[in-house]
């Protein structure tokens, strides 16, 4: 049973109903959902502002330039140094499922790609599978193993990125010299524990090399974007915007010649993740012997979500019926996680669970009161909410920004009721738990941990392990991002190899015809994940053409806003529960260099900008990541 | 002064696809991909992440690099429409704080002449010798045509851009300038 909130039960057959005798089973009731903390109502802050000089007021500039798409607003109790509300807010609406509504549904697979100007192509997967499962469509073995390359591809390019780009210069030594002097200095005779593997000396060594735009780690990342940008470009022809990912697989040619070449860039992630891992392996060695208060910095619950990812190509028919089955043949388990302990990794499942609200949101509801719904279940019979996806209708309504009310463009999605995050985190999460990890040379899910088995590069094979971590933090998720570069690289080796048998036997297919079909109504999801992890396309087909199409990114679900319950979303709650750790006493000197990297740990897919105010006035920090912004 | 008739040199084109007046660039390279250009000129779409821009530069063979680039851009920047600048860019980068913004822009997928140059300077792949050609855009829209002005002035920029790129004392000729280049039209080329 993995729902305590929606009124769902099963059989012991596992057969799912609505629970009986309740009229309308899924209005949403008074009660927070089970174990859901609360955020203080904006009447409760304004009045302890009010009354209490130690907290400062926050403002923030609407964000309305080009990049600009969230926004961060907090209030902060300078004398007990927390923050007392946080308000996560998208500022852009890119209205994709909007503009997708009446077209050929081939078009989604490029108009959708523009969602993100990194991650372009993993939109063009997940709606090409949408479509696929719409219309009866399955690609070939090839087909589904060179999609899987082009996502790993994708993610190597994407994690460097984050970790040493975005992220990294919060650790560096330009960036924790002024605010923690003090750390800076332990750092001078701390002995990194992986020099071994990465060759710095001490931990200062490291964090100088950090630093942005000079530091070597910072100058390296951006040639690894390089790396794999090139080897995505030989098996999809382009990047972000690749066109060669068609329903039913992937309209490039890929030879032998062409995977050769591909595989010269791929290996040489083999050393560079060695180095990533151990990076962050040690700067969260060294913050936590520094301070242990640094565990508590972007901390939350582990609610983690995943729709799992890298099929196996003998068991992923494109069906909805059977999703349950071959999603638990992915490389990365599908799964739901509440409070660390994993409760499904059934697809259909997650697909039940999930619903979107716009209580907070700038949209206006389209539940009628009866809550009818367009598709009372799914394609197997097991009941949906008139808040899912396929039964949701945007209806954007701009209007005046509000704390009691309305304050952002993002939706508040929901699974089971509860504030989920995604991540690449999260699929590391859900496949070292669940151990339904195909066999193979290099990976081992242990139910507690991920073993790794790297090959030999200019540095020698290693095993290396990532556990599921103790405690949920802004390090943690940095530190699992760097593993999963590990993860990442050797899922690519292990489908190069299965790509490479099936090229030596001669089947060189890598995509199925189809037709659209110009009559009835269809329902397709795309089940599939970005480098910041859980990405879902659900779409319905009506003649032929999109009648609807809901776009839920990973994002969506970490810059959602607080729900009706006071639940906060999970950039909200991680805000909500990190300690101003700066090394001054002088409210005006707070820079909020915790809660940004509680904010960044997340990798946020959107240019967003977090104004905290102090008494010295407005403090402005660009927290930029991919361009990919909440898609409603 | 540098004699650009005996270099190699690339007109680049900054800008997007479909986009009305934004598109000028693209319209600019498809425009010049066709005609014969003076020997040692090449031209190129460069409306990407402007760190892959600068790794594009980086691939050429190090003993021959373009010394100089144009570079064609409909730019916002608060003029009459169709507006035409040129200028050659004096290469002075802003603070870091600036510059680390303008990677990340670019490694996010936001691309804008400006953070081009910046980038590309940064990572020193830029030419030394650099002309910027701007027009001053009316209309941002999908799928939409030009707007006439700045479809006026598609001819002229095209020939501005050769100019440029072939004819050393013309481009001695044009104002030194920082960013955003100078506000008024040219008048000559």
């Amino acid at each position: 049973m993995c729902f305590k909130n929606l009124p769902v039960e099963f059989d012991e057959a596992g057969r799912a109903t609505l629970r009986g005798g309740i009229p309308n089973p899924y209005a949403p009731t008074d009660t927070r959902p089970y174990g859901a903390p609360a955020q203080l109502t904006n009447d409760k802050v304004e009045e302890l502002l009010r009354r209490n000089g130690y907290l400062q007021s926050v403002d923030f500039d609407p964000v309305t330039r080009v990049a600009g798409a969230l926004a961060f607003h907090t209030v902060v109790n300078t004398k007990e140094r927390r923050v007392v509300e946080a308000r996560s807010m998208a500022t852009l609406f890119r209205g994709y499922e909007v503009i997708m509504v009446g077209r050929d549904p081939r078009d989604a697979i490029f108009i959708t790609s523009r969602a993100c100007g990194v991650c372009g192509g993993v939109h063009s997967a997940t709606s090409a599978m949408a479509i696929e499962m719409a219309i009866g469509c399955c690609p070939p073995p090839l087909g589904v193993l060179v999609r899987n390359l082009a996502l790993a591809l994708e993610f190597l390019y994407d994690h460097p990125l984050h970790l040493h780009l975005l992220a990294g210069p919060d650790y560096s030594a330009a960036m924790v010299g002024p605010t923690n002097p003090a750390v800076l200095d332990r750092a001078r005779t701390f002995e990194a524990p992986g020099a071994a593997v990465h060759g710095y000396r001490t931990m200062f060594d490291l964090m100088t090399d950090l630093n942005p735009l000079s530091g070597h780690l910072y100058v390296e990342a951006l040639h690894m974007t390089r790396v794999a940008r090139e080897a995505y470009v030989l098996i999809c022809g382009k990047y972000p915007h690749p066109q060669t990912i068609v329903p039913g697989g992937m309209s490039s040619t890929i030879t032998q010649t062409v995977m050769s070449e591909m595989f010269v860039r791929l290996s040489q992630f083999f050393d560079y993740s060695k180095k990533l891992a151990t990076i962050w392996d040690d700067i969260t060695t060294f913050f936590y012997a520094v301070n242990p208060a640094y565990q508590q910095v972007g901390a939350r619950r582990a609610h983690l979500i995943d729709s799992g990812i890298f099929d196996d190509p003998s068991a992923y028919d494109a069906t909805y019926a059977t999703a349950g089955e071959w999603g638990d043949k992915r490389w990365a388990t599908p799964g739901a996680i509440i409070d660390g302990k994993l409760v499904t990794t059934n697809l259909h499942h997650i697909n039940m669970g999930l619903e979107e609200f716009v209580d907070t949101s700038y949209y206006d509801e389209w539940v009628s009161t009866d809550q009818h719904s367009r598709y009372p279940t799914d394609p197997t019979g097991k009941p949906l909410s008139p808040y899912h996806p396929w039964n949701k209708v945007t209806k954007p309504r701009p209007q005046g920004q509000n704390w009691k009310e309305k304050y952002t463009w993002d939706t508040a999605p929901r699974w089971d009721r509860q504030a989920m995050e995604a991540g690449a985190y999260g699929r590391l999460w859900t496949t070292a738990v669940a151990q339904k990890l195909p066999a193979n040379p290099f990976i081992e899910s242990t139910g507690h941990s991920l073993r790794f088995r790297v090959p030999k590069g200019a540095l020698p094979e290693m095993e290396m392990e990532w556990h599921v971590p103790a405690v949920w933090n802004a390090f943690e998720r940095n530190r699992a991002r760097a593993y999963c570069t590990v993860f990442t690289a050797l899922i690519a080796f292990n489908n190069w190899r299965q790509a490479m048998d099936i090229i030596k036997d001669g089947d060189l297919r890598t995509a199925t015809p189809f037709e659209i079909p110009r009559t009835g109504e269809q329902l397709g999801v795309g089940f599939w994940g970005a480098g910041r992890g859980f990405l879902t396309h659900h779409l319905s087909l009506e003649r032929g053409a999109v009648s609807n199409y809901q776009i839920l990114t990973p994002s969506t679900w970490n810059a959602s806003p607080t729900d009706r319950w006071g639940q906060p979303g999970p950039y909200e709650e991680a805000a909500l529960n990190t300690p101003i750790l700066e090394e001054t006493d002088d409210p005006k000197q707070v820079k909020g260099i915790d809660i940004l990297r509680a904010l960044r740990s997340f990798d946020p897919c959107m240019p967003c900008t977090t104004h905290i105010q102090t008494e010295a006035g407005i403090t402005t920090r660009e927290i930029n990541t991919c361009a990919c912004g909440v898609d409603d | 002064m540098l004699d650009v008739r005996s270099v190699r040199a690339l007109i680049g084109g900054v800008g997007y696809p479909d986009l009305s007046d934004h598109s000028l660039s693209w319209a600019v390279v498809s425009a010049l991909e066709a005609r014969t250009l003076p020997g040692g000129v090449m031209v190129e779409d460069v409306s990407y992440n402007p760190v892959a821009v600068a790794q594009r530069l980086d691939d050429e063979p190090a003993d021959d690099p373009f010394a100089l680039m144009v570079i064609v851009s409909a730019v916002s920047r608060g003029r009459p429409a169709g507006t035409v600048t040129a200028y050659r860019w004096d290469g002075v980068l802003p603070p870091d704080g600036e510059i680390q913004r303008s990677v990340t822009d670019a490694v996010t997928g936001i691309i804008f002449l400006d953070n081009t140059l910046v980038v590309t300077r940064h990572l020193r792949s830029l030419p030394a010798d650099v002309a910027v050609v701007e027009v001053e855009p009316l209309v941002e829209a999908f799928a939409a045509p030009m707007s006439q002005p700045v479809a006026d002035a598609l001819p002229r920029v095209c020939d501005l851009a050769v100019r440029c790129a072939s004819d050393a004392s013309y481009l001695a000729t044009l104002p030194m300038c920082g960013l955003g280049g100078p506000r008024v039209e040219v008048t000559h080329g």
